[in-house]
C-alpha cells in the first residue's frame, strides 16, 4: 500500500501542528518519520492513520483518497490498519489471547478462527503458550510483542509504529525492531515508524522524512541523509548518535579528553588521504581522539573525533572549509556528550 | 413486647430494608448507567469523550447536579404522586423504591462517569484506531477496563441507599429506619433503637467488605 500525502495542514487554535506536509510513502517498505517532541509527529500520524481529519490537504492509500471517507467507511478502513504505541495501550481487563482477539471480534471472525489465529500470532511474536498471561505480568518488550500481534491480527496492509520503542531499553528496542523488520518482509507491509530516535531510523528504515515545526525539512534515502545531512535539525539528530549504540557503532575512544571536532567520511571520501593532505597544506596537526565506523542502512560511514592543533589561529576556519570541500561532514563536538 | 416479638420485628424490618435497597440499587443502575455513559461519551475530547456533544453534556450535567443537591426528604414527598402513578400507592416498602431509585440515579450517573473517565485514553484511542464503533468502545473496552472502579462505585451507591432507606422509613416506607423511629423514638424503646442501628451498621459493613473483595479479585486478574 503506497501512502501519498498532499499538502496536509492541521492547526489547534493558533498552533500549526502540521503545516503543509507532502510526502510519498512507498509500498512494502519501512518509512521513518523523525522529529523532536512537538515537531508535529503525533498529529501527522493521526492524520495519516485517519484518526483525525486534516484542515486542508489530502491523504491517499494507493490511488484512493481516504481522508474524506464517510464515517462508516472510515471505520472499516481502520480495521485494516495496524497500529502500535509507545505505551502499548493493551486492554488490562483482557489476557494476552483476548487482547489479540479483540480486533477479530469486532471484525466478526468466528471463534475457532480467532483461536487458531491467536496461536499463530503468539508464535510469530515469540510468545508461544502465553495465551492466558495477564498483561501486568509481562515485561515492556513482551507487552509490545502482544501489541504487535494484536495490530497484525486482521492482516493489515499498513502498520503505524508511534514511538513504539521509546519506552524500551536498548536491547529490547533492537529485538522489537528486528521483529518489525521480519514481519514487514513476511507480510509485505508498509510500515511507518514515527520516532525521535535516530538509531531506530538507522537500524530499520529505508527512507526517512525529518519533521520540524510541522514541516518536512528533509527527506530521502536513509543512507543519503546519513552521509549528507542538509538541515541543521537532521545534523542534530545525527550528532546524538555517535557512540551511543554499542552494537552497531564501532566507535573507539582511546583518549581521555574528548575532541573538539567530529568528522564523518561518507563512502566516496574514504579512499583519499584527506587528513594528511590538509595537514601538510595548512601546517596543522590532527590529534585523533576517537574513531570508528557506523553502519547506516548497509552503508558504512567512517567517523572520527579529533582536535585540530594550529599554530596560526586564522588557519583553522580554512582547514574546516577545506575538509567540507573534500566531502567530509564536520561538526563541532562540544555538545556531544559521549 | 417480648424478646421474641422484638426479633420478629427486627427480622421483618431488615428484610424490608434489604428489599428496598436491592430494588432501588437495581433501578438506580438502570437509570444511572445510561446517564453516566452519556455524560462520559458526550464530554469534551480531552476528557475522554468519544463523541463530544457539549450542549447535551451540559444539559444532562446540570439536571444531574440539581437532582443530586435536592434534599432527599423533599424529593421523596415530591415523588409521591409518581409512586402512586406507577404502583397505585405512595406508602409501603414498594412505594419507597420509586423515590429511592430516582434519588440515587444521578449519584450513580456521576459514579459511573468518573469510573469511565479513569480509563486510559491511550487504550480508547487504540480501540478507535482498530475501527471499533462507539458502542464497542463503551461496552467492550471502557466498561470492562473500568470494572474495578465501577464495583467500588456501586458498593458506595448501595451503602448510600441503606442510609436513604432508613430516612424513607420515617415517612412510612417500612424497614429498619421506620422501626427505629416508631418503636425506638416514639415509644421510648431504647433496645429497638439500638438493635436497628446495629443491624444497619452490620449491613453497611458486610456490603463494604463484599464490594472490596470483588474489586480486589478483579485487580488480581489484571
Amino acid at each position: 500500500m503506497r501512502i501519498t500525502l498532499k499538502s496536509l495542514k492541521r492547526s489547534y487554535g493558533k498552533l500549526r501542528a502540521v503545516n503543509d506536509v507532502s510526502l510519498t510513502i512507498p509500498s512494502n517498505t519501512i518509512f521513518g518519520i523523525i522529529g523532536k517532541s512537538g515537531a508535529g509527529k503525533s498529529t501527522l500520524v493521526r492524520l495519516v492513520s485517519l484518526l483525525e481529519k486534516p484542515d486542508e490537504g489530502e491523504v491517499y492509500y494507493d490511488e484512493k483518497r481516504v481522508d474524506n471517507l464517510p464515517k462508516e467507511d472510515l471505520m472499516m478502513r481502520r480495521r485494516h490498519i495496524g497500529m502500535i504505541f509507545q505505551n502499548f495501550n493493551l486492554f488490562s481487563s483482557r489476557n494476552c489471547a483476548q487482547n489479540i482477539a479483540y480486533p477479530m471480534e469486532i471484525n466478526g471472525y468466528k471463534q475457532e478462527e480467532i483461536k487458531s489465529r491467536v496461536h499463530e500470532l503468539l508464535k510469530l511474536v515469540d510468545l508461544e503458550g502465553r495465551e492466558e498471561a495477564h498483561i501486568s505480568t509481562l515485561s515492556g518488550g513482551q507487552k509490545q510483542r502482544v501489541a504487535i500481534a494484536r495490530a497484525l491480527s486482521c492482516r493489515p496492509d499498513i502498520l503505524f509504529c508511534d514511538e513504539a520503542t521509546s519506552a524500551l531499553d536498548p536491547q529490547t528496542t533492537s529485538a522489537i525492531l528486528d521483529l518489525i523488520k521480519d514481519i514487514q518482509k513476511r507480510m509485505s507491509l508498509t510500515v511507518v515508524m514515527i520516532t525521535h530516535q535516530m538509531e531506530v531510523v538507522r537500524d530499520t528504515c529505508k527512507e526517512v522524512a525529518v519533521l520540524n515545526d510541522g514541516e518536512v525539512v528533509e527527506q530521502g534515502r536513509v543512507s543519503d541523509i546519513f552521509s549528507h545531512p542538509q538541515n541543521q535539525v537532521t545534523k542534530d539528530f545525527l550528532s546524538r548518535l555517535v557512540g551511543h549504540d554499542e552494537r552497531k557503532t564501532r566507535l573507539y575512544q582511546w583518549s581521555h579528553k574528548e575532541g573538539s571536532y567530529l568528522l564523518r567520511f561518507p563512502g566516496n571520501v574514504t579512499d583519499r588521504p584527506v587528513i594528511s593532505q590538509i595537514s601538510r597544506k595548512y601546517g596543522v596537526d590532527f590529534n585523533l581522539r576517537a574513531g570508528g565506523v557506523q553502519v547506516v542502512d548497509g552503508e558504512e560511514i567512517g567517523t572520527m573525533i579529533v582536535d585540530i592543533l594550529s599554530p596560526d589561529v586564522t588557519a583553522l576556519p580554512l582547514v574546516l572549509d577545506e575538509l567540507r570541500n573534500q566531502g567530509v561532514i564536520v561538526e563541532e563536538a562540544e555538545h556531544h556528550g559521549n | 413486647m417480648g424478646t421474641n416479638t422484638l426479633w420478629i420485628l427486627v427480622g421483618q424490618a431488615t428484610w424490608q430494608t434489604v428489599v428496598m435497597v436491592f430494588f432501588s440499587t437495581l433501578f438506580s443502575l438502570v437509570l444511572g448507567l445510561p446517564l453516566g455513559i452519556l455524560l462520559t461519551v458526550t464530554s469534551p475530547e480531552n476528557q475522554g469523550g468519544i463523541m463530544p456533544r457539549p450542549v447535551l453534556n451540559n444539559i444532562i450535567g446540570r439536571i444531574v447536579n440539581v437532582l443530586r443537591s435536592f434534599p432527599f426528604i423533599i424529593l421523596m414527598i415530591l415523588l409521591f404522586p409518581l409512586a402512586r402513578l406507577i404502583l397505585g400507592t405512595s406508602i409501603g416498602t414498594a412505594a419507597t423504591i420509586v423515590p429511592l431509585s430516582i434519588a440515587a440515579a444521578p449519584f450513580v450517573a456521576r459514579v459511573i462517569e468518573s469510573a469511565l473517565k479513569e480509563v486510559d485514553p491511550g487504550v480508547v484511542q487504540a480501540a478507535r484506531a482498530m475501527g471499533s464503533t462507539n458502542a464497542q468502545i463503551v461496552f467492550k473496552v471502557m466498561i470492562p477496563e473500568a470494572m474495578p472502579s465501577l464495583v467500588s462505585g456501586i458498593t458506595l451507591t448501595i451503602i448510600n441507599l441503606i442510609g436513604y432507606s432508613a430516612m424513607a422509613g420515617a415517612i412510612g416506607g417500612g424497614g429498619l429506619g421506620d422501626l427505629a423511629i416508631r418503636y425506638g423514638y416514639q415509644r421510648f424503646r431504647g433496645d429497638v433503637m439500638f438493635v436497628s442501628v446495629v443491624v444497619i451498621l452490620v449491613l453497611v459493613e458486610v456490603i463494604q467488605m463484599i464490594g472490596n473483595k470483588i474489586a480486589a479479585k478483579m485487580m488480581e486478574k489484571r
